[in-house]
């Protein structure tokens, strides 16, 4: 039997040119499961973003990341308490 | 690149002047800033040298290279580049990160905000560069421009900076930015952040 998907559509405005600030933007649409949105509807609660925004700003720190380790750079996540470093693996 | 339109004082007869702030550092900007701030820069550079001022007293971002910040951002979405100019002449630029750190402050901790990496005012508005200044409110804009690209990511104005030793009070007098402190992971740079409340107030002054 075919399965039903149940998740849930939001429709995401990103930017078009990506250097302007006032950059008209184009409109997709992103299908996400329950537990996607979920965590997408968390994080914006948390962070007092929309959901576009919470999208965007993953964008912008994959890319972030994405460069960095092209540029032969490690990422970590550092521990505060016990200083402890743990390095961010993209493959 | 969209512009817009902007006021900075000229600092002799406090007359306001027609200026423009562009949404981007363009290749014009950085031949402007090749062909007017560096021969100055190195000019003052020399000169600091020649009468053996110590290095911590120099203007402390003597060093920024405009054009690598510039080209290494560019393909970036997460940094956001400015311009100023007046007259014909690049005034201040500034790049602005969204993704760097997060707010700080306990009223806001956790949430997002316009992180201003660097920004810098042309050599000729310092008086410790030029022994002169012939403008003033190209740092005034930028932080406004920073609380506007803020709002329009859905930040709701917070921006955060750290702060040179020569700037601080800049930040938190004019500005009326939370002072944090030295941050020790950023060799003790003074950290400031605005709220969404301070950002309504210092675009909106009673």
């Amino acid at each position: 039997m075919e399965k039903m998907w149940t998740g849930s559509i939001i429709h995401v405005y990103l930017s078009h040119d990506t250097i302007n600030t006032m950059a008209e933007k184009r409109t997709m649409t992103l299908n996400l499961t329950d537990a996607e949105m979920a965590a997408l509807e968390d994080l914006a609660a948390k962070k007092d973003l929309n959901k576009t925004v919470v999208i965007r700003q993953a964008l912008r720190l994959y890319q972030m990341v994405d460069q960095r380790l092209r540029e032969g750079k490690k990422v970590f996540i550092e521990d505060e308490m016990t200083k402890s470093k743990s390095e961010l693996m993209l493959l | 690149m969209e512009k817009s339109d902007i006021f900075l004082q000229r600092s002799i007869t406090r007359e306001d002047v027609d200026a423009e702030l562009w949404d981007d550092i363009s290749d014009a900007h950085l031949d402007l800033w090749r062909s007017t701030w560096v021969p100055m820069i190195d000019q003052t550079r020399r000169r600091l040298i020649s009468a053996a001022v110590p290095r911590h007293k120099w203007p402390q971002d003597l060093h920024w290279n405009w054009g690598e910040k510039t080209d290494w951002s560019r393909p970036l979405l997460s940094l956001q580049r400015f311009a100023i100019t007046c007259g014909g002449a690049l005034q201040g630029l500034m790049l602005v990160n969204l993704t760097k750190l997060t707010s700080r402050l306990p009223s806001q901790k956790g949430k997002d905000l316009a992180y201003i990496e660097f920004v810098s005012t042309a050599p000729w508005n310092r008086p410790e560069i030029s022994g002169v200044q012939q403008f003033q409110g190209i740092g005034i804009n930028m932080v406004r421009a920073a609380i506007e690209l803020s709002r329009n990511e859905g930040f709701h104005g917070r921006i955060g900076l750290h702060s040179l030793g020569q700037a601080a009070r800049f930040y938190s007098d004019t500005c009326g930015m939370s002072a944090l402190g030295p941050d020790r992971h950023y060799d003790d740079l003074d950290y400031f952040e605005m709220t969404p409340a301070q950002a309504d107030a210092f675009c909106h002054p009673a």
